[in-house]
């Protein structure tokens, strides 16, 4: 038996003494890396890959010529053949942006150089040639099967000969691109264009919500910590406050729908704003009742990090103040309070980065596919904290899966996702150095 | 004496100051977070809460042949043989109009009214009236003195009648404008009906034998069939169109003495002699109608007179000469019960808050009921019932359709199932990865390696949840329905690449191995893991062609009819796995980490392995860590709302397959919430299922802190 089975020692050591084990936890580990490392990057590439122009080819079917970039290629599959989709723009023309045509299908690809994309205000792009340029106030288009098209020369965004550019030419539209979707407002129900208002929503949220949690969360801490007597029931409610943060979202969410929109918010429309009624004012969503919803969510953060800074002050700094004769409040105020100020930051960083990432409660509390004015402008009174506003973490639910064109806006997605996703990590990012800089400070201070 | 410097007052009391404002905020703010809880609790709370009723003072009126109750309560209009009919406002039972025209007084019969308000008149020259009172209300104007009642008479044709049954109006059909009434008789010969359509009367009797004692019968709601109960307790069903036919019967037991819908027209109400009260349906199965008992309600003292059924949920009124009850066909529940003694005719408000019921000297009793979420009982939210249309009782949840007389299936079965599912496929994937790799990460890997591992993991926990569920729903699932073979056949490719790797790992140098080897594994196996994603790539389409015919869907339909939907119970597993896979780790490697030193250089002294070392001592000691990491991972998998609204189909279905969506208790509430009337049942519901997530996801958070601090505690002896 032993002999038929013949393990050579090597084996039988790697199997026996659990070098085996060793490598398959690895492989664990390595297979959660790669996925996230492939999924932060498979977001970046196709994000950032959508604003480089790429070359237009026309090419020859059966069905007649096309003209359009090549998105995407399928091999065969079972019964289906090899595909090429095509995105050939021109929607007012065609009726639709994509085309898949059978790969055996295609004959004499060829890049034009005078072939162009014409980006619009209206129906998506174009990709064609210019017929007539000559006239100020038109641009006379023509589409690979013939067509022609005038439109006003107002109504262009710009125009891309990608064949004809190099790299340097590509990289200013790219640029230019780039700018025009971090500064832009939206075109096309949300398809195209630039996600300004949402970043402007998202950041007014997270501001509006740092507002409100700072104070809270410093507060109940220094309650905690510093003022109340420490026993059973502070650890329960330490506890306590500690689970709320895992306490699933879309539960602060109804509870912000039920208590600030319609308690709260029925109550100030009837004291305050009864002429405006039936329309409310305050008793439907806002930008305000997001962010106090929101505070709420974060709160156990900003409570936990400060109790941790406070905690980690050193006692000799109390006892020397205390000491000098200095009261407890003066003592908090100017020896603790400074010294736990990285922990209180690194709360409030984190908490942003949540109260940034967090969509469900928001879609009950106030947030909008498309909002028509900011909460914050020009009018009096210049901040309407009534107002509903767009939010970038939204804007990908929303664009992403209630759009009725979804595969014209994917790549708008990718973007806005790539965006939001950067804003969390570098917050996240944040918080750690913060954090790691405080232990280290008060790991090596001599006290 | 010396004196106190001003300024140390000042601290002193600004001291003071401030330890009452701290401790009263800090006490403040915590209440306030904690009160989230009792806030969500207190909506919810009115669900449980069972209706109230009120008795209002009760009127002397003459003798009446039926009541028509008005929507708000206030006015009320009664049928007189001899003097019309006579509108009084109440509860003060002022004289506000008698509306005399119409057939000529005294009337020889007169129908009880319908739930609509509809009657039918045989006056005194045997001419056939059909009536419905309507109120003209000036908009806004809340002073029933105000408003006009009007009779609109149709009909009042020559017509031998010999006891009127039932009437039904039927809406215009075709080029008519005006609705045609029908209304039923029964007489010596049997069961009769005459129609009014257009000014002209028709009039058709039917002779089925077993029609012969029919003592109740009423017009289903299309004018296509007809339902008849008998003396000798049967309930007939018959199909009208063309020739009258008898479709088939049901056995009631006991007389039949009335007839009556519940909203919708569909449920049928049946009473008996003995107050006997049962709710029938017939479903169309493929040409022929499936009849069915499909409620029972708790009897009722004496036989039953009549039903009324409420215009805007599916409760009804059922009489007898001395018992007054408000039923819930959904729930069977009973909202109201009184005894009034010699009831002859009663009425429901169209929103069933006022109930009347007059005697046959004229006492006009009435009350007023407070029941706001009637539909609701244990039984609803947890159990099987048996809803309007379906065949047996089902756990459905589908809080709303398209008409307004939709019978509400609020089911919470479906939804707690469809978190469980989701739940489960995510922990499926994310705990074998999650926890090994913090063992590894914890025990084996270099230093240099953990410092870089532990905080990426860290980042990754904060991603948010709308990118994942983005990338599940927009990219993952498409691949999976293109490729699912590949994914299900990746694993086996992966540890098939393993065991490529591992001998020629092992026929390395030793002091390669020690030194290069020991604590990077983990980079090791990266190639190891593309080599076997490419072999995958490679061969599994010539797999999936030899064992499975060429597509993997079709197979899977055909040989064990299983669907699939793009957006499935994998996709959700996968994307919420991940979202998990950070916290598990997270936790579960902090509890790892902190196993004394002790512990595992004993072992090592003995002479285990690392690996035995990690397996035998460091795990069981971690345990209960391990434990709360899996718990805190649940919390957040159950309560995750943004990945599974995005990557199921939202579908309140009930089936394990891993193919097929489903719809979670936090989806739902963001599905449903912004469409939730306020304050109405299903916005109440959705505040049961959010307390229901509190408490659980609380549950477990707070178990999971238990332990840890317990395991904390432990360790500190070391």
């Amino acid at each position: 038996m032993t002999e038929t089975l013949n393990i050579p020692p090597r084996w039988r050591a790697f199997i026996r003494r659990g070098s085996a084990m060793v490598w398959l936890s690895g492989a664990a580990l390595a297979l959660s890396l790669l996925m996230m490392v492939g999924l932060v990057g498979y977001i970046a590439a196709k994000g950032l890959g959508f604003f480089w122009p790429s070359s237009i080819v026309q090419v020859q079917t059966s069905e007649g010529p096309i003209l359009g970039e090549i998105s995407a290629q399928e091999k065969a599959h079972g019964t289906d053949p090899a595909k090429t989709q095509f995105r050939v723009c021109n929607r007012d023309l065609f009726g639709q942006d994509y085309r898949w045509v059978p790969s055996a299908d295609i004959q004499d690809p060829q890049r034009p150089a005078d072939a162009v994309l014409v980006e619009r205000l209206e129906n998506g792009p174009f990709i064609g040639f210019i017929q007539d340029g000559s006239s100020g106030e038109t641009l006379v288009l023509r589409a690979v099967d013939g067509q022609t098209l005038e439109i006003p020369r107002k109504h262009i965004v710009r125009i891309v000969p990608s064949n004809a550019l190099g790299v340097f030419g590509k990289s200013r539209v790219y640029a230019s691109r780039l700018w025009e979707f971090v500064a832009g407002d939206p075109r096309e129900s949300n398809t195209e264009g630039g996600v300004f208002p949402a970043i402007f929503g998202t950041v007014m949220m997270v501001l509006l919500m740092s507002i409100a949690v700072v104070p809270l969360g410093v507060v109940a801490a220094l309650f905690l910590r510093e003022y109340a007597r420490q026993g059973w029931v502070i650890r329960a409610l330490r506890i306590a406050v500690n689970n709320l943060a895992g306490v699933p979202s879309i539960v602060f969410g109804i509870f912000g729908l039920g208590f600030f929109i319609y308690t709260v918010g029925g109550t100030l429309d009837q004291i305050f704003f009864s002429q405006k009624l039936p329309t409310p004012t305050f008793g439907t969503g806002g930008i305000l009742w997001a962010s106090l919803t929101l505070a709420l969510l974060t709160v156990p953060v900003v409570i936990v990090s400060t109790e941790e800074a406070l905690s980690a002050v050193p006692r000799s700094q109390r006892e020397a103040s205390l000491a000098l004769g200095a009261t407890k409040w003066q003592t908090i105020w100017n020896v603790v309070l400074p010294g736990a100020l990285p922990g209180i930051l690194t709360g409030l960083v984190l908490a942003m980065a949540r109260g940034a990432g967090e969509v469900a409660p928001l879609m009950l509390t106030g947030v909008v596919k498309l909002a028509p004015s900011m909460p914050l402008d020009a009018s009096f009174p210049f901040l309407h904290l009534d107002r509903k506003f767009m939010h970038l973490g939204f804007h990908i639910y929303d664009v992403g899966f209630q759009s009725p064109n979804s595969e014209a806006a994917k790549p708008m997605v990718f973007m806005t996702t790539l965006l939001l996703l950067l804003i969390v990590l570098l917050l996240n990012l944040a918080a750690l150095r913060l954090r790691s800089r405080l232990r280290a400070r008060v790991g090596g201070s001599s006290f | 004496m010396t004196r106190i410097p001003p300024a140390l007052i000042r601290a002193k009391r600004t001291d003071r100051f401030m330890t009452g404002i701290i401790t009263m905020g800090g006490f403040l703010i915590i209440a306030a977070v904690l009160g989230i809880l009792v806030f969500i609790g207190r909506e919810a709370l009115p669900l449980a809460r069972s209706g109230k009723s009120r008795t209002n003072p009760s009127l002397q009126v003459a003798p009446v042949a039926g009541l028509l109750a008005d929507e708000s309560g206030k006015v009320i209009g009664l049928l007189r043989p001899d003097s019309g009919v006579e509108c009084i406002a109440l509860p003060s039972g002022t004289p506000l109009a008698t509306l005399q025209d119409g057939p000529v007084r005294p009337w020889k019969q007169a129908t009880e009214p319908s739930s609509r308000g509809e009657f039918a008149v045989l006056d005194q020259e045997n001419k056939l009236f059909f009536g419905r009172l309507n109120w003209e209300k000036p908009s806004g104007d809340p002073d029933p003195t105000h408003w006009t009642p009007t009779v609109e008479w149709n009909g009042g044709m020559p017509a031998s009648m010999d006891t009127l049954l039932a009437v039904r109006a039927l809406p215009p059909s075709g080029l008519a404008t005006q609705p045609s009434y029908r209304v039923l008789a029964s007489g010596k010969d049997g069961l009769s009906w005459t129609e009014w359509s257009e000014g002209a009367l028709t009039w058709k009797s039917i002779t089925i034998p077993e029609l012969q004692d029919t003592t109740q019968a009423i017009w289903s709601a299309d004018g296509a069939h007809l339902w008849a109960g008998t003396r000798s307790g049967n309930l007939h069903f018959l199909s009208m169109e063309g020739e009258p036919t008898l479709n088939s019967s049901l056995a009631f037991g006991e007389p039949v003495t009335a007839l009556g819908f519940v909203l919708g027209q569909t449920s049928l109400l049946v009473g008996g002699e003995q107050g006997k009260l049962l709710a029938c349906q017939a479903i169309k199965k493929e040409d022929a109608f499936l009849l069915q008992w499909f409620h029972q309600f708790e009897k009722l003292n004496g036989p039953i007179r009549g039903f009324k059924s409420s215009l805007r949920d599916k409760r009804f009124l059922a009489w007898s000469p001395n018992h007054v009850v408000v039923d819930h066909l959904t729930t069977e529940n009973r909202i109201f019960s009184a005894s009034a003694q010699d009831t002859r005719h009663a009425s429901l408000s169209a929103r069933g808050e006022f109930i009347y019921a007059a005697s046959s000297t004229g006492e006009l009793r009435s009350w007023s009921m407070d029941a706001p979420h009637p539909e609701i009982s244990a039984k609803v939210l947890w159990g099987k019932v048996h809803y309007e249309g379906y065949e047996k009782p089902e756990q459905v949840w589908q809080s709303s359709g398209g008409t307004d007389d939709f019978e509400p299936k609020l089911s919470l079965m479906p939804l707690v199932f469809g978190t469980l599912k989701g739940t489960l496929f995510a922990m499926l994937f994310a705990l074998p990865l999650a926890l090994f790799g913090a063992l590894y990460t914890s025990q084996f890997a270099h230093p240099r390696l953990k410092n870089i591992i532990k905080p990426a993991v860290e980042i990754m926990a904060a991603l948010p949840s709308v990118v994942l569920g983005f990338l599940a729903g927009l990219v993952l699932a498409p691949l999976l329905e293109k490729s699912a073979i590949h994914v299900i056949l990746l694993p086996f490719f992966a540890l098939l690449a393993a065991c490529i790797v591992a001998p020629l790992w092992i026929r390395m140098p030793k002091g390669f191995r020690l030194g290069w080897g020991q604590g990077r594994e983990t980079l090791w196996l990266i190639p190891a893991i593309f080599i076997g994603l490419g072999l995958c790539i490679v061969l599994a389409p010539s797999f999936e062609r030899i064992f499975l015919g060429g597509d993997f869907r079709a197979w899977l339909l055909a040989k064990h009819s299983i669907t699939y939907d793009q957006r499935n119970a994998i996709v959700v597993g996968f994307a919420m796995g991940f979202a998990v896979i950070p916290i598990i780790f997270s936790v579960s490697e902090d509890a790892l980490s902190s196993v004394p030193k002790a512990l595992t250089s004993a072992s090592l002294a003995c002479g285990a392995s690392p690996w035995q070392t990690a397996w035998r001592v460091v795990v069981p000691t971690a345990s209960p860590g391990i434990f709360s990491a899996i718990m805190v991972g649940l919390g957040r998998a159950i309560g995750e709302t943004m990945i599974v609204l995005m990557a199921t189909g939202n579908t309140p279905l009930m089936d394990w397959s891993p193919f097929n969506g489903m719809r979670t208790l936090a989806a739902n509430i963001a599905v449903e919430a912004p469409e939730a009337p306020v304050h109405g049942t299903l916005y109440r519901v959705l505040f049961l299922t959010a307390l229901l997530l509190f408490a659980l996801t609380f549950l477990l958070n707070t178990g999971a802190e238990v332990i840890r601090q317990h395991l904390r505690k432990r360790y500190e002896t070391f």
